[in-house]
């Protein structure tokens, strides 16, 4: 299909899709299925994977970009649907970077091919783990102030109880209020701390928490 | 044990009087009172100071004078994790060699003076030194106080997690 447009744009729709395939914020690599050769990776790809196309095409997949061993490929040989799933891609320099991976199979010339495609999801997860460690600054305020508020209630209350009764002196309501003021006081510091840690992005809450959180 | 938090005075003075109950003398580690108020509510219950170890981190605290008696031991702040892991390694020592055990008053407490996963390794220290020194342990918490992290932790190390109204 020709078109007849001005000068300066696409002349067939070969250029239009070379041009999308190679400016795409989408990591797009085109595998043959039968040998597992890489036949080509558009220019985010290279991008992301830190290599140049030209030192990958030709290359097996297995040996390059995936981590599954020869027999075991995910789509090929296990038969497994990859459709937006959350995966890892190592780049040359080592750098995990989180994607969100699809592989479709197309038909180009008469031939099946394997359109492997990703998404850089690094902001996203940025932006997830921020707000599973916020929820856990949250949750950990809420278990070091407010219960810890609710027993002072309590308190305060009981040592009213005990003013003008034989049993407790004035040195006893006195060194239980102290105890009850400075209970405040370090709240008020942990509620600071806290909101300084988030603030921040402090790495403090253990992983464990995290993945609790985050549901992992 | 988990009790809601207007209620936890009465559990650690309903616990006691049941340790009692089995011949057992407790080693009570208070976060909440001096040990004087502490002495002084127990006996309006009719808890006697002989019945009981105590080892007090809030007379310091609170600016109070830290008078030596028999079966007192004193740590100066709540949040010397290391003063009390001492102290109660020590007391438990000391202690007659059965029928040992201790009361905990309480987890709630010590999150006002560290982090719940500092917490969490405290109370995983002192179960294993329970473990060790052959005593029991209950440990009081209100019921909204522990993060479920570490509840689900601490679930890990001890027999079991009873509220308070299974009590009654």
């Amino acid at each position: 299909m020709k078109r007849s447009d001005g000068k300066g744009s696409p002349q067939d729709t070969g250029d239009v899709f070379k041009l999308i395939f190679d400016r795409i914020q989408t990591g797009i690599i085109v595998i043959d299925p039968e040998q597992h050769i890489i036949v080509d990776i558009n220019n985010h790809a290279e991008e992301l994977l830190g290599i140049k196309r030209e030192a990958l095409k030709g290359t097996t997949c297995n040996e390059t970009i995936c981590p599954s061993h020869k027999g075991a490929c995910p789509v090929t040989d296990l038969h497994t649907p990859l459709q937006n799933s959350e995966h890892i891609l190592i780049s040359t320099t080592g750098e995990k970077i989180p994607v969100l991976k699809t592989i479709a199979e197309a038909s180009m010339g008469g031939k099946v091919y394997l359109i492997e495609s990703f998404v850089d999801i690094r902001d996203r997860k940025i932006a997830e783990d921020r707000k599973v460690a916020l929820l856990a600054y949250l949750n950990e305020a809420f278990f070091r102030i407010r219960t810890p508020l609710e027993l002072i209630g309590q308190n305060l209350s009981t040592i009213a109880g005990q003013v003008g009764s034989a049993t407790y002196t004035t040195e006893d309501i006195r060194s239980q209020l102290a105890i009850n003021a400075k209970n405040i006081a370090t709240i008020v510091a942990t509620l600071e701390d806290l909101a300084a840690k988030a603030k921040e992005g402090d790495n403090e809450i253990p992983k464990g928490y995290l993945d609790f959180l985050s549901g992992k | 044990m988990l009790s809601a938090p207007h209620e936890i005075n009465h559990l650690n003075v309903a616990v006691t009087k049941k340790i009692l109950d089995n011949g057992c003398k407790p080693l009570v580690i208070s976060l909440n009172q001096p040990g004087m108020v502490m002495k002084k509510t127990y006996a309006r219950e009719g808890i006697l100071p002989e019945a009981y170890y105590v080892i007090d981190a809030m007379t310091h605290y609170s600016g109070g004078e830290m008078v030596p008696m028999p079966q007192i031991r004193y740590v100066n702040h709540p949040a010397d994790l290391t003063g009390l892991g001492i102290a109660i390694t020590e007391t438990l020592k000391a202690m007659p060699p059965v029928h040992k055990c201790i009361l905990f008053d309480s987890l709630s407490l010590l999150l006002i003076h560290t982090p719940t996963s500092t917490a969490g390794k405290f109370l995983h220290f002192l179960t294993n030194n329970l473990r060790i020194a052959e005593a029991s342990g209950i440990f009081l918490s209100a019921d909204v106080g522990i993060d479920p992290v570490i509840l689900s932790q601490i679930s890990t190390f001890v027999d079991r997690v009873v509220t308070f109204d299974k009590l009654r």
